[in-house]
Parts: C-alpha cells; sequence; structure tokens
C-alpha cells in the first residue's frame, strides 16, 4: 500500500521501518503530540463554540439602538421634534420607539399599592411579543405586564390592574426574549403613551434590521441631534457585543497559548527518544555514510522519522480533536454538527501543523549530531 | 591501470595530549580482480589503514590515488561521493539495517537514487552469492553466514572497483568463513573487483593472491602469491 509512497521518498522507508523498531517509545512520542494537538484545537473549538452561544444569545442587541437625554447638557427628555428628527434620519426599515417612563404607585388585585416603573409606549407590538393575549394595535388602552411581574402576582390577560389610581384591565403578558436585550419586558408595566400628561419623553429604542444599519442609524441620529451640542446619549449595542467578543478572544488565546506548552513538551519528549535512536544506531549510521550516504541524506531520513512522529500524531490528535468537538458543541450550542464550521477547521488545522512543526524542530539537533558523525568514529563502536 | 596506487602515507592522531603515530609511511598499491589480505597485531595500523583506502579518513601525510584520480584531500561531500561509485564495505559484524528484508538492505546504498531497476539488480546479487530463497527475509531470519552473504551483495550493489572487508570472517565459524572467502574469490576472479581484506584469521591467507604484514604502522614481509 505504501509502496509508491517509499518508492518515491525513500527516507519514508527507512525512517517507518526505524519506528517501528522501538514501537512503545515511538508510540509514547507520539502520544505527546495527541495530547498536545488535541489540547489546542478542542479548546480553540471551544472557544469557537462559546462565541458562537454567546453571539447568538446577544445576537438581538447588536442591531438595537437606544437614545436618551443628555442631562448633562441641561437636556432632560426628548421632544416631539427630536422624535421626528429621529424617525426621519433612521431607514425606513428601522423601528422607532419613544418610550415615557415614571414611577407610579400601582395595585395588583386589590393589592397595596407598590411603586413601580411604568412605562408609555405607543406602539410596543414593534418592540414586545406576547406570551398569553395580544398586543393591541394601535394601543390605546389596557395595560401589558412582563412575565416576571404576572408570575408575581399571578396576572392574566383580563385581570385588573390599578396604574396611578386608575383601574385598567391588563391585555396581554410579554414574552421574556430568549436572548439578552434592553427592552428586556421581564418587570415592566407597559401601558398607552398618551395616558402620560408628560410631554417629552425619556428614551427612544431604535431598531435596525442588521447591526450594520444600527451603527448607521446611531451615527445618522448623532449627526441629526449633536449637531451643536451634545443633546442626546445614543448608545449602540453592538459595541457590547464586539467588546464581549474581544475578551473572549483574548482568554482563548491565553488558554490555547497553555495548551501549546504541552506540544513543546511533546516536542522535548521526541527530541529525547530521537537523541537516544542516534546514539544506539551510531553504528548504524556510520555504515550508512560509508556506503555513500551523504550527510543530508542521513539528515533526512532522522528529519522523516521526526516528521512521521509528527504526522502519526498529529492526525490522531486531530481525529481526537473533532471528536471532542462534536462533544462541545453539542454541550455548548445543542447542536453537534456545529463542528463542520470554519473556525473549527482552522483550529483542527493549526493544532496539526504545529504539531508537526514542533516534531521537526525536535528532530533538528538530533539528525545533525548523526548526520555530523564521523563514520570511522561511529565504527569504531 | 592501478586501482590504488598510496604512497608514504602518514597518519597521526591526538589522544589526550599525547600523538599517536598509527602508520609511519606505508606503499600501498592494488591491481584490479587482486585479493590481498592485510595482517598484522592490533594497533598495527591495519584498520586506520583501511579506513584511508576507503575514503573514510584522510592520511595526515601521504599521497592516495583511486583509478589515477588524487584522491588525498577531497572534501567530505566528494569523498561519499566517490566512495558511493567504487567502493563497497563488508564489515565484521555486518551491519545489516535490522528493520528491512535482505533485497532492502542490498537496496540501501542506492536507496536515494532514482533507480528502476535497483530492486532487480539486487535480487541478482542475492541469488548470485546464493540467498535467492532468501530475499524477503530479515536479518534476525538469516544465519551468520548469510547476514554476511547479503553484506557482499550490498557491497557489490554500486559496481565498485574495490571491496574493502575488514575482519570479514571474525564472527563466522571455519565453515562458514570458507564459503565467504570463496565467494570473495570468485567475486574477485569473475568481476575484476579488487579485495582487500584485513584479518585475523590465518584462513584468509589460503584464499588471497597476497598478504601485506602490517607491524606498528609499517609494511613488515611481504608474501607473494599464495
Amino acid at each position: 500500500m505504501l509502496e509508491p509512497l517509499y518508492r518515491r521518498f525513500p527516507a519514508l522507508l527507512m525512517a517507518s521501518r526505524n519506528l517501528t523498531r522501538t514501537k512503545m517509545r515511538s508510540l509514547l512520542a507520539s502520544l505527546g503530540i495527541v495530547i498536545g494537538v488535541l489540547a489546542i484545537a478542542s479548546l480553540g473549538m471551544f472557544g469557537v463554540a462559546l462565541q458562537y452561544s454567546i453571539s447568538q444569545n446577544l445576537g438581538g442587541i447588536g442591531n438595537q439602538v437606544t437614545v436618551s437625554p443628555n442631562p448633562d447638557a441641561g437636556v432632560d427628555n426628548l421632544t416631539e421634534r427630536d422624535i421626528r428628527e429621529i424617525r426621519r434620519v433612521a431607514g425606513p426599515g428601522v423601528t422607532v420607539s419613544p418610550v415615557k417612563q415614571r414611577i407610579e404607585p400601582v395595585a395588583f388585585e386589590r393589592g397595596e399599592n407598590t411603586s413601580q416603573l411604568v412605562y408609555g409606549l405607543q406602539q410596543p407590538a414593534k418592540v414586545y411579543n406576547a406570551s398569553d393575549g395580544r398586543i393591541p394595535e394601535p394601543f390605546q388602552s389596557g395595560a401589558l405586564v412582563g412575565s416576571t411581574i404576572a408570575e408575581e402576582y399571578d396576572i392574566q390577560p383580563g385581570t385588573t390592574i390599578t396604574v396611578n389610581g386608575t383601574a385598567v384591565r391588563v391585555r396581554a403578558v410579554l414574552a421574556s426574549e430568549d436572548s439578552f436585550s434592553v427592552f428586556s419586558p421581564g418587570s415592566s408595566i407597559v401601558v398607552p403613551a398618551n395616558s402620560f400628561d408628560q410631554r417629552g419623553y425619556s428614551q427612544v429604542y431604535v431598531t435596525a434590521n442588521s447591526g450594520e444599519e444600527a451603527n448607521e442609524t446611531a451615527m445618522a441620529i448623532r449627526g441629526a441631534l449633536n449637531d451643536r451640542e451634545e443633546r442626546v446619549n445614543v448608545e449602540e449595542l453592538g459595541s457590547i457585543v464586539d467588546q464581549v467578543n474581544q475578551t473572549f478572544q483574548v482568554i482563548n488565546t491565553v488558554l490555547i497559548g497553555i495548551a501549546s506548552i504541552s506540544l513543546l513538551v511533546a516536542g522535548i519528549s521526541i527530541l529525547n527518544v530521537m537523541l537516544m535512536s542516534t546514539v544506539e544506531r551510531r553504528e548504524e549510521i556510520g555504515v550508512l555514510r560509508a556506503v555513500g550516504y551523504q550527510k543530508r541524506d542521513v539528515l533526512k531520513v532522522m528529519l522523516a522519522e521526526a516528521t512521521l512522529l509528527g504526522v502519526v500524531g498529529g492526525l490522531a490528535g486531530v481525529l481526537l480533536s473533532f471528536l471532542a468537538g462534536l462533544a462541545i458543541n453539542q454541550q455548548v450550542v445543542n447542536d453537534a454538527t456545529a463542528v463542520f464550521r470554519l473556525g473549527n477547521g482552522f483550529y483542527l488545522a493549526a493544532a496539526f501543523t504545529f504539531g508537526v512543526v514542533v516534531s521537526i524542530l525536535s528532530g533538528l539537533y538530533p539528525a545533525w549530531k548523526a548526520a555530523s558523525e564521523e563514520p570511522v568514529e561511529a565504527l569504531r563502536g | 591501470m592501478t586501482v590504488v596506487d598510496a604512497r608514504g602515507l602518514v597518519k597521526r592522531y591526538r589522544t589526550g595530549g599525547e600523538i599517536l603515530e598509527a602508520l609511519k609511511g606505508i606503499d600501498f598499491k592494488l591491481e584490479p580482480g587482486e585479493f590481498v589480505s592485510i595482517m598484522g597485531p592490533s594497533g598495527s595500523g591495519k584498520t586506520t589503514l583501511l579506513n584511508i583506502l576507503g575514503l573514510l579518513a584522510t592520511p595526515t601525510e601521504g599521497r592516495v590515488e583511486l583509478n589515477g584520480q588524487d584522491v588525498t584531500n577531497l572534501g567530505d561531500r566528494k569523498r561519499t561521493r566517490l566512495r558511493k561509485q567504487t567502493i563497497g564495505f563488508v564489515f565484521q559484524h555486518f551491519y545489516l539495517l535490522p528493520t528491512l528484508t535482505a533485497v532492502e538492505n542490498v537496496e540501501v546504498p542506492r536507496l536515494f537514487d532514482r533507480d528502476p531497476g535497483r530492486t532487480a539488480r539486487a535480487r541478482d546479487l542475492l541469488t548470485r552469492v546464493g540467498l535467492g530463497d532468501r530475499l524477503d527475509h530479515r536479518p534476525d531470519q538469516l544465519s551468520g553466514g548469510q547476514k554476511q552473504r547479503v553484506a557482499i551483495a550490498r557491497s557489490l550493489i554500486n559496481d565498485p572497483t574495490i571491496v574493502l572487508a575488514d575482519e570479514p570472517t571474525g564472527s563466522l565459524d571455519r565453515d562458514t568463513g570458507r564459503q565467504i572467502l570463496d565467494e570473495f574469490q570468485r567475486i574477485a576472479d569473475t568481476e575484476d573487483v579488487a579485495i582487500v581484506a584485513v584479518t585475523h584469521d590465518e584462513l584468509v591467507n589460503e584464499y588471497v593472491d597476497r598478504t601485506v604484514h602490517l607491524v606498528d604502522g609499517l609494511v613488515g614481509e611481504e608474501a607473494l602469491d599464495a
């Protein structure tokens, strides 16, 4: 099976036969490479899976921009004109939801009044989904409650609650989002914006279709409203996602760096094994030189041995890492087939390459030592 | 044409501050097809002479011509190439690679040459030394005499003009030694290969054309023609 390969690379023939001579030793030497490759590749793939699951969870907020008044500039709320301006600069596909908010006494089911943060929105259906009931459109009357509050006070659609002394019917319970969002509806109470008598808005939620669009919108809003002074704070949540991603990148790089140490150790063990075998095979190497092998031929044979150790160990390591990748992805993102993503391939290839390179580097010194031995000295025994 | 013409060979070693003179001025000539033995007590310089003739070492003084070419001061790379083309080696301990079959062992010197006829030639050589039925055996499946025949076949794979043998019968019993010496004689006679055997074994002298006695780095009496 390997005949044609050996014919093409005769050094491989001698190298592979030499390695089978001390099977256990060769096996242990490449086991080091297996472990090193496994450590690097599986940590890399773990990072990829983690990042993927984070971006899945945080994916939504990358599209979100919040605009709030800047109290440092003496702006306490956003005016109708600001809202119009924001709507104007935001693209047609972008949802702009102005929010009023106030702390009001709220009573659930004839209970005591408690102070709750109450939001006023015109079109809550654009921001929230209902888990129970229906969010009316347009939103003229009634109230919506977040799932946390609904659970705590046992509220269903149809229940009556009292907001600031006025009894209102609950129309819907808001679904808590799977993913993290600034507009988290968990403990919100939402009433129609027109039931607030205050004029300005405390915040504007802007939802774009993509992170890129959100970024463009944020820049446009800054340009339009902060022309002369910093009237509003525009927060892009995409940058948070970027920061989280960056942090994970750093952690992952450090972990892989630590894993690389195991490959270095493997390299030292290959160095050791090769040095032993050059000593043991001193006479054989002398014979090779006597029968006309140039130094570089001996070098080739020895380096082929180191390369073989690395390639065999690397392949086994890649195979094991792939299995580990399946398990990791099943655990982290609940989808074993996610192992086929490109990033994983990169880590597998990088770990394999690193393993082989370490082996070859470790083989260099013993190979050089073997090649530069004087045949007369070697044959003297 | 003379195969080897060495004149005034001196070899000095430095061993721990002392200078050891292994060869003290030796002339040595070898004709094609000649079978010569070099005898002498331990430390007489036999192996040193063989190493110089085999281009494994260079003399401190003197001059070596191989097939008319001055090879005294060649660099390692050129010496190695020339050694491969013109010289075959046979050792006392055979020095076969234990992981390779007989055929592969014979091929070893040419392994790095792109030569499609290599294997056929190796098989042919093994058949000629009487190992046609042992081609794919490993050294540990062969007897001492068979191993030495494999080594002889290996020494011939490059069509050398000289075969240098260091104690070729040293690890063999007397009968096996005779078979090996028969083989050498056949090669010298039919293939016109010059053979130099360094030995302690008086048996060798029954086969050689000439014996060179070395004593303390000098050529002693020369017994001509057996």
